[in-house]
């Protein structure tokens, strides 16, 4: 009798257990629905001609709205910009990057309050940055960048309004960005980084090239592979600073596919074609995540 | 600090030749960190500068760095003072300000509310599907905001959700309940499990044990997540420019309005964006240790 009513306790008791992690985790769940469900209605879109002026107009098209993005020039061109503007961004904001860390990991006075200040540009809204220069970057002498510059006998430059201009201005204003960010990871790798190799190499009598090129920079690698993966999604999907600055001009010079997206959906109201672009750019972004990953596998691996 | 390993520091007193070399990397260090310096601050200086001056000192050649101050670009963000003519059109700052903090403090709650539960389970139980859901949470990341801007923008309308504070807490949500689950979950897994069976056997539900035990040794953790999910909402731009109207404008909206067809109001949009990142300079000086841990959502400590 006791044992039977005890067994029956405890399964009772399991099966709440079981029910228990679910139960705390229902609230959490219903809110991960309903960002689910526009996600999923969303990539239904992306099959159908979907103007949300002329809704009765609003037909399943199957492919028709990624197949077109071929005969669409822009596309292209977009495309090509978000992957180029991604590699030139990763490059110059991890080359600088290391620089950063390097400088803020050795002994300079008021290293302390550098490493305050430097983190200071992260934490307010891109588009905030992106007003804040545009303010600086007046195409003129009279916008103090320009003004800066012509003391090292450059510029003016046309920031805003030229092409290559607009590039650099956009790529300018997101290092300053997130120059922050990387650098504050490659801090925190080289002060993980492990003593006896420097030691050895310095046994070995070499110098500070030669100890960076073939001491710090393999062990830093894993770092240096997570940094690059993070940037590349965050840069890959640049929205903020280019609608603010120069809203994907000047000629379309700086339309990346998020900004192409944005002007299909919100200024042509053509929602199913710009689903589509949005769909192609996660996916562009998940096969770079996933490339990148594997790379930090292999990395952390060989290091450790 | 001194133990760990300074590629370009330390004394080499072996090879005197280099004597000159080490002279010359100090020399490269010290002027790194005068261009960093300036790098860093300068635009904020700029900006300071920009918000003190009126429409005629502005864009001057040469840029005038001496100038009588006026603090008429705030007095008209605070009262609208150059409303005038075109007052409907013109922003209103005090509302988005208050717009701002409605909406990121209501969506770091409600995700602290949903989060907390859910981070407990996935940091304490074992259960089917938990790498699933942890994984799917995390998948937000990748994920294009306009892929969800799309559809929601849609469905607003025909709910009535659009322009509404509780539709952006909600649209909120993607910004600040994956994070806050991720964050809460790293935090948790730091408590030793022996005092949580230890609060067991002393007779404490699993409530008991999360309200008793838990939360209270992850409080520094709780205000972390709660400070860097407030300043994540508080940056948002993209889905308030779509999911919000003129009632609903946060400051990172707002402050773009004061560039229209007409004209661009620099010294207003100064004020304006000294005004929008004064908040987060002071809440980023409380959580400086932990802003790269926030960024990574937990990956890197």
């Amino acid at each position: 009798m006791s044992t039977a009513s005890f067994t029956v306790q405890s399964r009772r008791r399991r099966r709440r257990e079981k029910l228990l992690p679910w139960l705390l985790l229902s609230p959490a769940l219903v809110l991960l629905a309903g960002m689910i469900y526009p996600f999923a209605l969303g990539f239904y879109y992306s099959f159908t001609a979907y103007w949300l002026q002329y809704p009765k107009r609003f037909r399943f098209v199957w492919f028709d709205n990624y197949t077109d993005l071929l005969d669409e020039p822009l596309f292209g061109r977009a495309f090509l910009f978000t992957l180029g503007f991604t590699a030139a961004a990763v490059v110059v904001q991890v080359g600088l990057g290391v620089a950063v860390a390097l400088l803020l990991h050795a002994r300079i006075p008021g290293r302390a309050v550098l490493r305050a200040l430097m983190l200071t540009p992260l934490m307010i809204p891109p588009v905030i940055t992106a007003l804040m220069w545009k303010i600086m970057m007046a195409s003129t002498t009279a916008g103090i960048l320009n003004y800066l510059l012509s003391f090292l006998g450059l510029g003016p430059v046309n920031w805003f309004g030229s092409p290559d201009g607009a590039v650099a201005s956009v790529l300018i204003i997101d290092t300053w960005g997130n120059l922050p960010f990387v650098s504050l990871i490659l801090l925190g790798g080289l002060q993980a980084l492990p003593v006896e190799p420097y030691e050895a190499a310095k046994v070995d009598g070499a110098g500070p090239v030669a100890t960076f090129r073939y001491v710090t920079l393999p062990l830093l690698t894993p770092f240096l592979v997570l940094v690059t993966l993070f940037r590349t999604m965050d840069s890959l999907r640049i929205f903020d600073v280019i609608y603010a600055t120069t809203q994907g001009g000047p000629n379309d010079a700086t339309t990346n596919l998020h900004i192409m997206a944005y002007q299909f959906s919100f200024q042509w109201y053509q929602m199913g074609k710009g689903m589509a672009q949005a769909i192609i750019l996660l996916v562009t972004v998940v096969i770079a995540s996933y490339l990148l990953m594997r790379l930090w596998n292999k990395a952390s691996e060989s290091t450790t | 600090m001194t133990v760990q390993a300074a590629p370009f520091a330390g004394p080499e007193p072996r090879v005197r030749a280099r004597a000159g070399q080490r002279i010359s990397v100090q020399l490269a260090l010290v002027l790194g960190a005068v261009v960093l310096l300036f790098w860093t601050v300068f635009p904020f200086f700029w900006i300071v500068l920009t918000s003190f001056k009126t429409p005629g000192d502005i864009m001057t050649v040469p840029p005038k760095l001496v100038f009588s101050p006026t603090i008429a670009n705030y007095m008209a963000l605070v009262i609208g003072e150059q409303r005038g003519q075109y007052a409907s059109s013109r922003p209103d700052f005090p509302l988005f300000f208050l717009n701002s903090l409605i909406i990121s403090l209501g969506s770091v709650l409600l995700s602290l509310a949903a989060g907390i539960p859910a981070a407990y389970a996935l940091a304490r139980f074992e259960f089917p599907f938990k790498n699933a859901i942890a994984f799917v949470l995390m998948s937000f990341r990748f994920v294009p905001f306009i892929a969800f801007v799309i559809p929601l923008y849609i469905i607003y309308q025909k709910l009535g959700l659009y322009n509404t504070h509780g539709g952006l807490i909600l649209a909120y949500q993607l910004i600040t309940l994956p994070f806050t689950i991720w964050m809460l979950r790293s935090f948790f897994m730091e408590i030793p499990l022996e005092i949580q069976e230890a609060a067991k056997i002393d007779g404490c539900s699993w409530f008991g044990v999360l309200t008793r035990v838990v939360l209270p040794l992850s409080m520094p953790g709780l205000s972390v997540t709660m400070i860097l999910g407030f300043m994540f909402c508080w940056n948002a731009f993209n889905y308030p420019l779509m999911l919000a109207g003129r009632q609903t404008f946060p400051v990172t909206v707002g402050a773009i309005q004061f560039i229209s067809y007409e004209q661009v109001l620099w010294g207003q949009m100064a004020a304006a964006t000294v005004v929008a990142a004064l908040p987060q300079l002071l809440l980023s000086l409380m959580v400086q240790k932990y802003i790269v841990r926030g960024l990574t959502m937990g990956a890197v400590k």
